[in-house]
């Protein structure tokens, strides 16, 4: 086994794309869960908002694929309301039990063999993202060249979408920092506490909490968005509800209500994600057996690093709920 | 987590009561109460009965939870500038009727105005920003931010609260000092201002309780309404939350509550009312109130054979 | 930081207690581990190691409304070619209509189906020609699974009244199945206030343990109520070990609910894991002919199943409402502290609740695993319609969810009768869903609450 490869791998994975674009959604839904207490579990449909947006440009409306941006945001905020307006006057278990269904319903829309000539079906939308690759080139970054030192070396392509994607990261954080010091946050905060408080205090607890929404599935859709250039290509199925959970998992393992949790927690969930799946990757060059029994195969390590998460979010949230930076004093997001 | 809280702040609330702010409360009582009393002094002391000066009106409220009737009260006015208490047994449908009012419930029927203006409908929010706050039962304050931070939070019509205000300090910065100053400014009147960096949940409950009525003044009322402000509030601390919410009276507010503890109903009302069974048996001075029958009846009713001035 | 300065004494309280809290954690592990443990066995998808072309071809059995019906059709010769035209490989489909054909990569291919080897009056579907093509970067796994779809090959124009009974006998059946799998859904929410997230994967379960013993050798009608019961010992241990547990700690109900996200996530993939990525049908009653009832066409297993469920749920409600336990059910979950207030212990009723939640969600897990096929991810897809269902009737509310789940069920089959394509035909639930909490948000059966 290569212990090497393994350690080098999670270290490029805990900095990589999908860190990357984890931690802008993961910005945006703890907008909503940590600092509101809005239960969205359908952060997944507004990433995929953004990333239809963007995919949709170049082959479906033959438009720059810049206006994507404005198309994402429009489809983020469409979605937001519908789920919104319905359900934020009632109590919070609506709004999670209407957001998980949309992004189901999402999902199966782009998915359908119905839109295929909107969304592409199954097989997803690509021929699109020349001009955000091109624009790297245009820095001085050669597609095919390696720039770095030591493990971490990067193509151009690779370097350029991680430029990007950090400054995304950093542009958003910025933002949900400085909005959460200012009296605006300071209602969210006290929403998230008690909302009748906020209510007898003369403010409407609906706009803020339909406000949240929006602002928090906007920066999914931009995280959507980032993916749909990284990737230059999209697909309905990476848009399921597990993509929600695992933002979710990041995020409450980096501690919600917290600006840097919100960033540290997705790199260290796929970091994590990285070890396991190539150290099973080592471990398992050819099927396990016992006797006539298949224990794992080297198809399986998906599943089976998936549901050693699942079990690490459960562990997490019985042992410490208020994440691995959180304090509990101020953190717990059950506010009552 | 509240037991071992109160035992610190007990000592250092006892300390400051009995000194300044009592005389000045003294002194100043007569004066706006003896206004108050001698406005009222006109006003049959029956259900119903009209004022010369009413901040208040409502009439025909009524409120049914399946088929039980919680309120139905057929008319009620509130003198401008005095302390109403609304007093009753427990299940008279009082805190539902300031729900009622407060917006945080609706009635099935009736209708009522407050400074002239009609207020049925009106969603609970917008009811601050007429001059009408209440505060709750169970204290509200948010526990886990500080205690300037709760104050902060009660200040309306602030231009940082718009989000997209929010990314530029620039546009809020001097608002927001300015709401500094009269929440600091409040906190030292309510004797808080020790506590002024401190998350809300390190208060004890008493302390909580100024917290809340702190936090609805700065919301520049002219109505306060104060759900129970005695309940859970070791004694010592009553006589300070007494001579607050006559000073409150004394700078021009009108105070309605509701309230069990009849000592303090004695001191500070003006005026009583008694719900019971969701209605309106009587009204009067406290002391027409203390040797109504009506009202010892409903007490008598209910708590079988408990004292009307026994303590919750 | 906050309150008193606290003494050394207190942090070895709070050192003890984390002990304590992980003990607790590595018996909750243990009590998971246990439930799932009768699941460790089920045969891991055997499949060769290289890559490999997956055809199955199906029987839809109705026309005109386009209903899946995923009958097997054996005997069918399939040709792989690959981008050149030379053959890759061919085979003919068993007894569950599926031939796996190896191929030496991931390549461009072309699947092609010899229409002549169909059963007699059987052609295939417009939607799946006899040749689909195949692109490299359509292999997710080392497998890439072809559909081909037959259908009787004379179109024979059915009436409309016809359609419309064909597809609500369809919904019916549905309906039952997701009302049954709801009843302990919502009966949790509303003695608990729980969303449990993870009640998909309890119905899952229910068709795995009977899919686990019906592979070795146990008729369906026995493993049936195998499952059942395990189903009501998860729903045992699920409460016992592990809610039961983080209430009595006083864990609140959004940590709760994103623990329920997690057993979700693990358990589905586990599932994933252990029974492989494919839809798997039980060995038995597996080929059967419909019968006709009038307009109507339906195996006797489907009608079989059908009665099952509707008189099963007719139990369930004849128990709510006379038995003690119902009433003290329906009690606790209108208003626990007045319950407990007359002498009902809501624990206990809580404990009875997932015991039979679980053992609901098991039996419907095995109606739906006969009605469509076993798969990995079966209680995951009806998780949304069962949200839908308890939203609709009430959520919390008793017979709200049988009412709401039956309705949503019958929706969704019968949208298709209004122009909604097949595979969007959830879509409906969703705006069922959102116009109900504009309207009355506390559902046709649920009591309006008190705001404030």
């Amino acid at each position: 086994m290569d212990i090497g490869f393994v350690l080098t791998q999670t270290v490029l994975t805990f900095i990589g794309f999908q860190a990357c674009y984890f931690a802008i959604a993961a910005i945006g839904l703890n907008v909503q869960f940590g600092f509101t207490g809005l239960l969205n579990f359908g952060q997944a449909a507004f990433m995929a908002a953004g990333a239809y947006g963007m995919a949709q440009t170049v082959p479906i409306f033959e438009i720059s694929l810049w206006w994507g941006m404005f198309i994402g945001i429009a489809y983020a905020l469409f979605l937001g309301l519908l789920m919104g307006v319905p359900t934020l006057r009632l109590r919070a278990d609506y709004l999670a039990i209407v957001t998980i269904a949309s992004a189901e319903i999402v999902r199966l829309v782009v998915r359908s063999v119905e839109f295929q000539d909107t969304f592409g079906a199954t097989d997803g939308l690509i021929g699109y993202a020349e001009s955000f690759q091109q624009v790297g080139v245009d820095l001085g970054l050669n597609s095919t060249a390696d720039y770095g030192f030591w493990i971490f070396t990067f193509s151009g392509r690779d370097l350029w979408r991680l430029i990007v994607g950090w400054s995304l990261v950093a542009v958003f954080a910025l933002i949900v920092w400085s909005l959460m010091r200012s009296p605006w946050g300071r209602v969210l905060k006290a929403i998230r506490e008690d909302e009748d408080a906020v209510r007898s205090l003369g403010k409407s607890v609906y706009s803020y909490k339909l406000q949240s929404l929006l602002l928090g599935g906007t920066i999914g859709a931009f995280g959507g968005m980032y993916f749909a250039v990284g990737q230059a290509a999209v697909q309905p199925d990476v848009f399921s509800r597990d993509l929600t959970f695992f933002v979710l998992t990041g995020l409450v393992i980096g501690g919600v209500a917290k600006v840097t949790g919100s960033i540290i927690g997705p790199m260290i969930f796929w970091g994590i994600y990285a070890f396991l799946d190539s150290l099973l990757r080592e471990l398992v060059d050819k099927p396990v057996r016992i006797g006539d029994f298949t224990l794992i195969q080297s198809t399986d390590i998906g599943a089976v690093v998936y549901m050693v998460m699942g079990s690490g979010l459960v562990a997490l949230m019985v042992v410490r709920p208020q994440g691995i930076f959180g304090n509990r004093k101020e953190m717990a997001f059950d506010g009552r | 987590m509240d037991d071992d809280m109160s035992l610190t702040d007990t000592s250092g609330a006892a300390d400051g009561i009995e000194g300044t702010v009592d005389t000045t409360a003294e002194r100043v009582y007569s004066e706006f109460a003896a206004k108050a009393r001698a406005a009222l002094s006109g006003v049959a002391p029956e259900p119903g009965a009209p004022k010369p000066d009413p901040i208040l009106v409502a009439n025909g409220v009524r409120r049914a939870f399946g088929g039980i009737v919680a309120v139905d009260v057929d008319h009620i006015e509130v003198q401008r500038g005095s302390i109403t208490a609304l007093i009753g047994p427990n299940g008279a449908g009082k805190t539902t009727f300031f729900n009622l009012l407060t917006g945080f419930d609706s009635p099935d029927t009736g209708t009522w105005r407050f400074d002239g203006a009609d207020m049925g409908g009106v969603a609970p929010h917008r009811m601050a920003s007429r001059g009408m706050v209440r505060t709750f039962q169970l204290t509200k304050s948010l526990t886990k931010m500080s205690v300037i931070e709760n104050m902060k939070l009660g200040a309306t019509g602030q231009k940082g609260e718009k989000w997209w205000n929010g990314l530029f300090p620039a546009t809020w910065r001097r608002q927001e000092a300015e709401i500094e100053a009269r929440a600091d400014e409040l906190l030292k009147r309510f004797r808080l201002d020790h506590m002024r960096d401190e998350y809300a949940g390190a208060l004890s409950g008493g302390q909580r309780k100024l917290l809340e009525m702190a936090r609805a003044l700065m919301t520049n009322p002219t109505l306060v309404m104060l759900d129970e402000p005695m309940a859970g509030v070791n004694p010592a601390l009553k006589q300070s939350l007494n001579a607050h919410v006559r000073g409150l009276r004394d700078e021009g507010m009108t105070v309605l509550f509701v309230e069990h503890d009849m000592d303090m109903v004695h001191d500070i009302s003006d005026w009583v009312i008694v719900m019971a069974e969701g209605q309106v048996i009587a009204e009067g001075t406290p002391d027409d109130i203390s040797s109504n029958t009506a009202v010892i009846d409903a007490y008598l009713g209910t708590h079988q054979g408990r004292s009307l001035l026994e303590d919750e | 930081m906050t309150g008193p300065v606290r003494g050394s004494d207190v942090q070895m309280t709070d050192r003890w207690r984390l002990h304590r809290r992980r003990v607790r954690v590595v018996q909750m592990m243990i009590g998971l581990l246990v439930g799932l443990a009768a699941l460790a066995g089920l045969a891991a998808p055997a499949s060769a190691d290289g890559e490999a072309i997956r055809v199955q071809v199906k029987d839809q059995q109705r026309t005109a409304d386009g209903k899946t019906d995923n009958q097997p059709v054996p005997g069918v010769t399939v040709t792989v070619v690959d981008a050149t035209g030379a053959e890759v490989g061919s085979g003919v489909t068993d007894d569950k209509g599926v031939v796996v054909i190896p191929v030496p990569g991931k390549a461009d291919y072309t699947v092609r189906i010899d229409e002549s080897t169909l059963p007699d009056g059987k052609a295939l579907s417009e939607q799946t020609p006899a040749e689909q093509p195949i692109a490299a970067d359509s292999f997710i796994t080392a497998t890439r699974t072809v559909n081909f779809f037959t259908g009787e090959s004379q179109r024979t124009e059915t009436g409309t009244a016809e359609r419309w009974l064909q597809r609500l006998s369809d919904g019916i059946r549905l309906g039952l199945i997701i009302a049954m799998c709801s009843v302990g859904l919502s009966l949790i929410f509303g003695t608990t206030g729980l969303t449990n997230f993870a009640h998909g994967e309890m119905v899952t379960f229910g068709a795995m343990v009977a899919y686990l013993f019906n592979t070795m050798g146990v008729h369906i009608l026995l493993a049936t109520p195998i499952a059942v019961v395990a189903g009501g010992l998860l729903g045992y241990s699920s409460d016992r070990w592990g809610f039961a547990k983080l209430r009595a700690r006083g864990v609140g109900l959004i940590t709760q609910m994103v623990i329920t996200l997690g057993i979700s996530i693990a358990a589905k993939n586990f599932f994933l894991w252990r029974f492989g990525g494919r839809n798997q049908p039980y060995e038995n009653y597996t080929n059967q002919v419909g019968i006709e009832i009038g307009p109507i066409t339906i195996t006797p297993r489907d009608l079989i199943t059908a009665i099952l469920s509707a008189l099963v749920l007719v139990a369930v409600a004849l128990t709510l409402q006379y038995s003690r336990l119902g009433k003290a059910t329906r009690a606790v979950s209108d208003n626990a502290d007045l319950a407990s207030s007359t002498g009902i212990d809501s624990s206990k009723v809580i404990r009875l609740i997932w015991i039979a939640g679980g053992a609901l969600a098991a039996l419907g897990g095995v109606f739906r695993g006969l009605d469509e096929e076993v798969s990995w991810d079966l209680g995951t897809i009806l998780l949304f319609l069962m949200f839908a269902g308890i939203t609709l009737g009430g959520l919390g509310s008793a017979y709200g969810a049988l009412v709401g789940g039956f309705v949503i069920g019958v929706l969704v089959e019968m949208s298709v009768l209004f122009g909604v394509p097949t595979e969007l035909k959830a879509a409906p639930a969703l705006v069922v869903l959102i116009l109900i909490l504009l309207v009355r948000p506390q559902g046709i059966l649920g009591r309006s609450q008190r705001v404030g």
